[in-house]
């Protein structure tokens, strides 16, 4: 049972709903009667977000295009994968994406949707010894659109992975990473930003499985919901049985604006090894009344001054973004969305 | 690390359970198995009036449709709820009158479990001791509840449930199952239809309880059940605490311990109510027997300014499941969850609270300190909701996991559901070992290994024993160190 078979024989009792653990705050069953048909190729798709960074630009639209994409041993690339959905249509796209050792990634994915699509993707990553890969994605969907992005992470000894996902939802979207994590002292960033308004509902899910000696994960994850929109997040660190000196932190903290918003959170610890150091924080409230009041103070409108309050708020996932450029990027695209 | 190393095998070697004797005694038993006849024996044997008859039969119809619950991080293998009785009792002779009359032999058995039941035992310690009254529940009867007469003269009813059905039947009607509806999950529906006895308790308005009323639960026979039903009732500005223990003998079945206790907070009410659970553990090298320990506990703080307090230390049981809840539905009302909970030998816990804000400005704070040793799993798992009513709602949660040992496991799962922006809610988690550097630091000071372990634990769990009733938190002290005896010295 999975969202891609879903699609593939178009059978809706085929989708995950709440009775499904995992998904009980992001119910696909109870939202969708019937599995759209499958959509028809799109033409052109105009220009990304992160053309202007990227050596190459990789576009998959509507389930078709390009499946593989990959770095030789020592090698650099910088890689925006787009990610396009038109119409009302269904479809499913598969993308493999292999950095061999020593290797550098910088990939740039972005969800560019327009329609009441129902899309899944599913993302799976290889990383050799002492590759480098940072992947960000920026999630542009429709408000009527329905998407599925699943990444599985196989992490090497000496590896590093960052990620910093920034959404601002869907009808229904859930972003998940699941990242197999062999220890050997290779680093772990998985890090979320969502940006809630209208009805619009976002699932940030990480699975990250320690499965040896001297790995570290470090997640951040912030969001600001308003108006009716809902915010989940789901993360679960699992330290298997001798995965001892394991250092993971996991923090999530939002900001509801508004009296009918939603925000639900489940930071999950499974810990089968002792000598381990893992916590989570998790915090869910509104703005600081007092950082308000200083502000307004100092002779700053409220709404000013509430804009400036929840872009510092956000802004300490951002600055943790590596690539400069794709910092950049987000930066703007957080600020034209919290400046209204 | 040759502390932890000398731990764990001091673990595997020391494992007592002192309450684990047996007492030979004549029996009443129902017939094994559980059918619709067996409600009905179960219902006679009380003399219970009709409508608690249909309404158990209502239970038990209910309960054929449901489904073992399974998404629990506990395995055992299945229950064969045909393979156990659902009443035993040791047999009356004529209904004793007084403490006299009861039964020698369970006075013997209550005196070496070191539970007073007979008043001017109580009143011969100490000058001005703390004096709390007893309920105590042998198998599926309640025997003997102490300082009845002192409690009638402040209006406080504390009886057996037997006795409440048969004697308050209007004020048990009222509150039995508003709280934990009937069929609200699989073992409480169980219990709803076969629930042998338990305590009631009922404060009136603007009373305050003048002594600690405590419940003793002791199941004794042999492939037998214990499910037993509780229900206290503080009626306006009303204040009571209530403790409450148990323990079972040692042996190579799994026994069901499948109880409900109700709590009702009107406004301006308070319920504080303590638990130390101390069932038998199993065999801590093969984990075969002890008992599988499924509660449902749950408080309604109905009133506004209502609040209630659940404390728990859980050091037995092969198995606890266990979510002691609070529905906050008064405006300002709170509720707090204190939780140790300790795994040794093979236990799996999987226990934590649930935080149900409804009405506006409610606060709620949970602080729960878990840990595994030797080849056991503990498990947080809590729930903390605020509903879009629930105005300027407040949690502060804190669970922290200690781990002692290459084998043992602890799992934290919270969920935060937060439907208003008026709500703050707070969570931290941490899992971790004993510091190398505090354990190195109390060394440094003097302290052999074994000491710095136990002050380090001690520590550790101090915020919690600090809520304990005073003549209580003593017992506990020395039930953590006996739990992890080996481990902390």
């Amino acid at each position: 049972m999975s969202v891609a078979s879903a699609i593939r024989i178009r059978d809706a009792a085929e989708l995950p709903g709440k009775r499904d653990e995992d998904w009980r705050w992001t119910d696909l069953r109870g939202l969708i009667r019937e599995v759209p048909p499958a959509s028809a190729p799109t033409g052109a798709v105009g220009a990304g977000p992160f053309d202007a960074l990227a050596d190459e630009v990789v576009v998959v639209a509507n389930g078709e295009g390009a499946a593989h994409v990959s770095v030789e041993p020592h090698g650099k690339r910088i890689v925006a994968l787009r990610i396009v959905s038109r119409g009302d249509g269904s479809h499913a796209a598969r993308v493999s994406i292999d950095v061999e050792a020593d290797a550098k990634l910088r990939l740039l994915e972005s969800y560019e949707g327009q329609g009441g699509y129902l899309s899944q993707t599913q993302l799976v990553f290889s990383l050799g010894a002492g590759a480098q890969v940072e992947r960000i994605v920026l999630a542009s969907d429709d408000a009527e659109g329905v998407t599925v992005s699943q990444a599985e992470v196989q992490l090497a000894a000496g590896a590093e992975f960052g990620q910093t996902v920034v959404t601002a939802g869907a009808r229904r979207q859930r972003i998940e990473t699941t990242v197999h994590h062999p220890g050997g002292h290779a680093a772990l960033r998985l890090d979320g930003v969502y940006l809630l308004a209208d009805k619009r509902h976002a699932d940030l899910t990480t699975v990250v499985t320690h499965e040896g000696l001297d790995g570290v994960t470090g997640q951040l994850t912030k969001g600001v919901v308003r108006d009716q929109a809902r915010g989940v997040f789901q993360g679960r660190i699992v330290v298997a049985e001798g995965a001892d000196r394991t250092d993971a932190r996991m923090g999530h903290h939002a900001l509801i604006l508004s009296d009918r918003a939603e925000v639900d959170a489940k930071p999950e610890l499974e810990i089968y090894a002792d000598d381990v150091s893992c916590a989570h924080g998790n915090t869910v409230g509104r703005l600081d009344e007092d950082a308000l009041f200083y502000a307004r103070q100092r002779g700053i409108p409220e709404p000013e001054a509430r804009a400036i309050l929840t872009e510092a708020f956000v802004g300490e996932v951002v600055d943790r973004i590596w690539f400069e450029g794709a910092r950049d990027v987000v930066r703007a695209w957080v600020a034209a969305r919290l400046g209204g | 690390m040759a502390a932890v190393k000398q731990t764990v095998e001091h673990v595997a070697s020391l494992e007592k359970y002192k309450h684990g004797f047996v007492t030979d005694i004549e029996q009443d038993f129902a017939p094994k198995g559980l059918n619709a006849d067996i409600v009905r024996f179960i219902s006679a044997k009380k003399d219970e009036p009709e409508w608690m008859l249909q309404w158990r039969l209502d239970a038990f119809e209910r309960w054929l449709a449901l489904e073992e619950p399974a998404w629990a991080k506990v395995s055992f293998p299945r229950i064969d709820y045909q393979d156990s009785y659902y009443y035993a009792a040791p047999k009356a002779k004529e209904g004793p009158k007084s403490l006299d009359e009861v039964d020698p032999d369970l006075l013997e058995t209550y005196k070496k479990l070191g539970i007073p039941l007979k008043e001017q035992e109580v009143l011969a310690g100490v000058q001005g001791a703390p004096r709390y009254a007893v309920d105590a529940v042998f198998d599926s009867v309640s025997v003997v509840t102490t300082f009845k007469k002192e409690l009638a003269q402040a209006g406080v009813i504390f009886c057996s449930m037997s006795e409440a059905i048969r004697e308050h039947g209007d004020l048990v009607r009222r509150y039995l199952g508003s709280v934990v509806p009937v069929s609200d999950n699989y073992f409480a529906c169980l219990n709803s239809a076969v629930f042998s006895d338990g305590s009631f308790v009922y404060v009136p308005p603007g009373v305050r309880c003048p002594m600690e009323l405590s419940t003793y639960f002791r199941i004794n026979a042999e492939n037998s059940g214990q499910f037993e039903r509780t229900l206290i009732v503080a009626d306006k500005g009303a204040y009571v605490s209530y403790l409450e223990g148990c323990t079972a003998p040692m042996r190579d079945e799994n026994q069901l311990h499948a109880a409900v206790v109700e709590l009702v907070a009107l406004d301006d009410a308070e319920i504080k109510y303590s638990t130390v659970q101390n069932w038998y553990p199993g065999d801590p090298e093969t984990g075969k027997g002890g008992i599988y320990n499924f509660v449902t506990k749950r408080a309604d703080c109905r009133g506004d300014r209502s609040k209630v307090s659940w404390t728990q230390v859980e050091t037995g049981s092969s198995i606890t499941w266990k979510y002691p809840s609070c529905v906050l539905r008064g405006n300002e009302s709170s509720g707090e969850f204190y939780s140790i909970a300790i795994t040794n030998g093979r236990q799996q816990a999987d226990t934590g609270t649930k935080m149900i804000h409804l009405g506006a400005n409610t606060r709620s704070r949970i602080i729960s300190k878990g840990i595994s040793a030797g080849k056991s799993t503990n498990t947080y798992r809590g729930l903390v909701s605020a509903h879009p009513k629930a105005k300027g709602a407040r949690n502060f949660t804190q669970c922290d996991s200690l781990l002692i040992g290459k084998s043992c496991a602890a799992h934290t799962v919270p969920y935060i559901e937060a439907r208003n922006g008026q709500a703050v809610f707070e969570h931290e988690a941490t899992t971790t070992r004993l510091s190398e550097d505090q354990l190195f630091y109390a060394m440094q000071r003097g302290l052999s290994q074994e000491e710095a372990v136990q002050l380090l634990v001690n520590g550790f769990v101090k915020d919690v024993l600090q809520e304990l009733p005073m003549e209580f938190a003593v017992e506990a002290q020395k039930l953590v160190a006996i739990s992890l005896e080996g481990s902390v010295g």
